[in-house]
């Protein structure tokens, strides 16, 4: 019975929380990017216009080349994601556990990459990746792998409950927490918490973690001990969870920044641009305060002069 | 005091949610508070000041049971409307994206100047009213709302009080958008504050009404917000042109709908109203520039505010394609907008994405024209006649939300002696606004200008104070320069008249063309002076 549940979780789950979680990302992401393209509203200085800063500061600016450098757009990006930069700057006491968390998320995801990598050397090349291996780099992998996972753990579990005392004792975040930003909170330690015990107790080397996803790379799913089995439930129900939840929002900050803070692309007459915004001067705006034209399109309403009508029937 | 008002409060029948008093604020240092003003009687049996005890839009109560019902109904359906293309694109997908994915870890609240010069009143947080939102949108349009109900925040109850604060809450933004810069995901809540504007606007038909009925409803009628005609106009500017004469001993032809020019200079009419020696600097420079410019008396085209801006997407529309069909008759190559932020914010770049096709003629801010004329030696300056402390005012329109810092403080640099010119703190894309941001400057309905006064201008007020703190002596003249007219506007009514700046330490306000005229080798007499009101 214990081995079939665990069967169950590990193998069929598991494909179906990949898939799930994949499925929805990618569909949310698609459904972000396919939004219409709205009016500028910049936010500066624009990462990508570099140290020249703002286009607008130069007089005829239409006639100067636009200025789009990807490395310095890249750079700042980097400086967000992996050193949550603008916490770090206004809201020091969040990322003194914020931080962590998403450090340990990094490593986490690190981790999954070398225990993969590791797998496929098995598989492929038959190479067993451990510390008592004669080959250096197995045996450097084999470090890497501990010295991410543990760390990760640690990292993710201390950040995860230092946001959760945060938000039980400060009154100004207390307001703005439901009950599902603790489940939130809690599920994550849930996630970090048993990693470690399961690490600890009946995995320290990750052997088991990487036999285990080698199985799941041959369709032949191996049965966990019940520790792993139960991290690997939680694992599944964080993955299916996750593109429902806010915590999407590492998707959602590419276009944050991206489409909406930083799109500063000009309107050029004739372009590609105008004729997306042209053909969206065809739809219907269906609001109906006093001062619209019910039913107009875009451009009738743009074209109408609502204040006009009154002064000729005077 | 602090007041504690938690989200769902907002429904729930009190007088007044959060009764803001001056001992609450953020002390300025060296002024002394003196209390709000009592409520009119009228007015507290009339409108709903159950907010704060302010009011800025004079909504009446509904009288009936059906006229809530149609209220929270019409809402609703503008609700709806935010979050379809159809009625949206315009920014559907900022709003979805910051109604989907805040993390609510209040990072930005310390960066809003009306949340912390309040004395940290929940109400005013940036992130108050979007979580509003979110959590009404969610109660009625999600199915994890509908489903989980206050599991997953979707608390608030949605009854002509919550409709009401909320619309009026609306009215207590700058939309600076300081709190956006500070946001780690990119949420902006400035942005959130006009999508609900929008929403009662376009929807509900309330506005302010300094902003709609007085603002963009005047200035389709009248061709100027100010109600000034074409004829009005042609009127102001002989005065402006005689002004001229009497300031500086000659007589400019300022060219009126000249076909071809190179530029359309197109000012915030306010200034031809209240502060005429603005366009009488530009006239002086661009002339002695020998610059091949001219104004248009055109309807709309002499009229350089879009208060759709802050409030209606289509009102916004209909001002900027007038302004901008009023340059394409003239022929002109390009408009250059005068000393106006959000002026020159709506005409340069957010309708960019409005005036397709044809109307994409080009347009820019007079920033870096005024740094051109400097740095081509076409007019020669004097830098020791602006001899006196100076300290600079980045309007948010131009400086956070167009990036535009650098030219201003060039020509600063350029026109006055070493040590003159000082920063404030907080300088640049961090600056804070003058309190005059979104439409405050020209909203004085009921008592609404006190509140503005006294706690959006607030941090203005000290921040100018901390920058001429080595100088507070009166018999030291200082001067405060805001390239922006709202801005301006902002420094009559709060620093200069309620904070009492000119009496108690002889400051002055204005723009930064008349420093420019000032410290000019051929004009004598001073152009800026503290003898007269300006
Ligand atoms: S808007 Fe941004 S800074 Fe403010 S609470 Fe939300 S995520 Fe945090
Ligand atoms: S836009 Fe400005 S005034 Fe409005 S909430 Fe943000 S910081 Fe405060």
């Amino acid at each position: 019975m214990g081995e079939t549940f665990s069967w169950l979780i590990a193998g069929p789950f598991m494909y179906l929380a990949v898939i799930i979680f994949v499925a929805v990302t990618l569909k949310k992401v698609v459904t972000i990017a396919s939004m219409p393209r709205h009016l500028r509203w910049d936010l500066y200085p624009i990462a990508h216009e570099g140290p020249a800063g703002s286009v607008f500061q130069k007089v005829e600016f239409w006639k100067q080349p636009r200025a789009v450098h990807l490395a310095y757009e890249l750079a700042e990006m980097a400086e967000e994601i992996f050193l949550l930069k603008r916490t770090f700057l206004y809201n020091r006491k969040m990322w003194n556990f914020s931080y962590p968390m998403h450090a340990g998320f990094y490593l986490i995801i690190g981790w999954i990459g070398l225990v993969k990598f590791g797998a496929l050397l098995e598989l492929i090349v038959g190479l067993k990746v451990s510390g008592a291996s004669t080959v250096f780099w197995a045996q450097a992998l084999n470090a890497a792998t501990i010295l991410a996972g543990a760390a990760g753990l640690v990292l993710g579990l201390f950040g995860c409950l230092g946001l959760l005392w945060m938000r039980y004792t400060d009154e100004d975040l207390k307001d703005f927490s439901s009950p599902v930003t603790f489940l939130n909170l809690y599920l994550l330690i849930a996630l970090f918490g048993v990693g470690l015990v399961a690490w600890l107790v009946e995995d320290p080397s990750f052997v088991l973690a990487r036999g285990y996803v080698a199985s799941l790379y041959v369709f032949k799913p191996a049965v966990l001990p019940p520790i792993m089995t139960f991290e690997a439930l939680l694992l599944g129900i964080f993955l299916i969870y996750l593109p429902f939840s806010r915590m999407l929002h590492f998707a959602a900050k590419y276009f944050f920044y991206h489409n909406i803070m930083w799109d500063d692309e000009p309107l050029v007459a004739g372009g590609s641009l105008d004729k997306t915004i042209g053909g969206y001067l065809h739809f219907k705006a269906e609001w109906s305060a006093p001062h619209l034209k019910s039913g107009g399109s875009w451009l009738e309403q743009a074209t109408t002069n609502p204040a006009k009508p009154k002064e000729e029937g005077k | 005091m602090k007041h504690k008002v938690r989200l769902k409060d907002m429904a729930k029948p009190a007088e007044v949610l959060c009764p803001l008093a001056v001992t609450d604020l953020d002390p300025v240092p060296g002024y002394e508070e003196r209390p709000f003003k009592q409520v009119k009687p009228e007015w507290k049996e009339k409108y709903d000041l159950s907010l704060d005890g302010f009011s800025a839009l004079a909504l009446t109560p509904p009288a009936t049971k059906e006229a809530e019902e149609e209220l929270v109904n019409k809402f609703l359906r503008g609700l709806e409307k935010l979050f379809t293309k159809e009625n949206n694109w315009t920014f559907m997908q900022p709003t979805a994206l910051s109604t989907d994915y805040c993390v609510r870890c209040n990072t930005c609240n310390e960066a809003c100047p009306v949340y912390v010069e309040s004395g940290r009143q929940d109400i005013y947080r940036p992130n108050y009213r979007s979580e509003l939102l979110r959590k009404i949108y969610q109660r009625y349009f999600t199915t994890e709302g509908r489903l989980l109900g206050s599991f997953v925040g979707a608390d608030v109850e949605l009854n002509w009080r919550t409709i009401y604060r909320l619309a009026e809450l609306t009215y207590r933004c700058t939309i600076c958008r300081r709190c956006a810069a500070t946001c780690p995901v990119g949420v902006d809540n400035g942005l959130m504050n006009r999508e609900l504007r929008k929403l009662f606007s376009q929807e509900l038909g309330i506005a302010s009404e300094g902003v709609h009925k007085g603002g963009t409803m005047r200035h389709l009628q009248t061709g100027s917000s100010t109600g000034m005609t074409p004829a009005a106009f042609l009127d102001t500017i002989e005065f402006i042109e005689d002004d001229i004469e009497e300031r500086i001993g000659r007589r400019i032809k300022i060219p009126i709908d000249k076909k071809g020019a190179d530029i359309l200079l197109i000012h915030n009419a306010g200034e031809f109203v209240s502060w005429p020696e603005n366009p009488a600097a530009f006239a002086i420079l661009l002339d002695a520039a020998g610059i091949d410019w001219t104004l248009s008396s055109e309807s709309m085209g002499y009229e350089g505010v879009n208060y759709g801006t802050w409030y209606d997407d289509f009102q916004f529309a209909r001002v900027a394609v007038a302004q901008v069909q009023a340059a394409k008759k003239l022929g002109v190559r390009r408009i250059v907008v005068g000393e106006c932020g959000h002026a020159t914010k709506a005409l340069v770049e957010i309708a960019d994405r409005v005036c397709v096709g044809d109307l994409a003629i080009p347009r820019e801010g007079c920033l870096p024209l005024l740094e051109q004329i400097v740095t081509s030696g076409a007019i020669k300056f004097d830098p020791s006649k602006n001899n006196f402390p100076i300290t600079l005012h980045d309007p948010c329109n131009m400086v956070r939300l167009m990036g535009i810092v650098s030219p201003q403080r060039n020509v600063l640099k350029a026109i006055t002696p070493p040590g003159c010119f000082r920063e404030m703190p907080n300088a640049g894309v961090m600056n804070y606004c003058c309190g005059g941001g979104s439409g405050f400057a020209v909203m004085n309905s009921m008592n609404f200008p006190e509140w503005r006064d006294s706690v959006a201008s607030r941090m203005k007020a000290k921040q100018v104070l901390e920058a001429f703190s080595d100088c507070l002596d009166p018999s030291i003249p200082k001067y405060y320069c805001a390239p922006c007219s709202n801005c301006k506007g902002a420094a009559r009514d709060a620093l200069m008249e309620y904070y009492g700046f000119r009496d108690k330490y002889n400051i002055i306000y204005g723009g930064l063309v008349e420093l420019m005229v000032n410290a000019m080798v051929d004009i004598e007499k001073p152009f800026v002076s503290w003898e007269d009101e300006f």
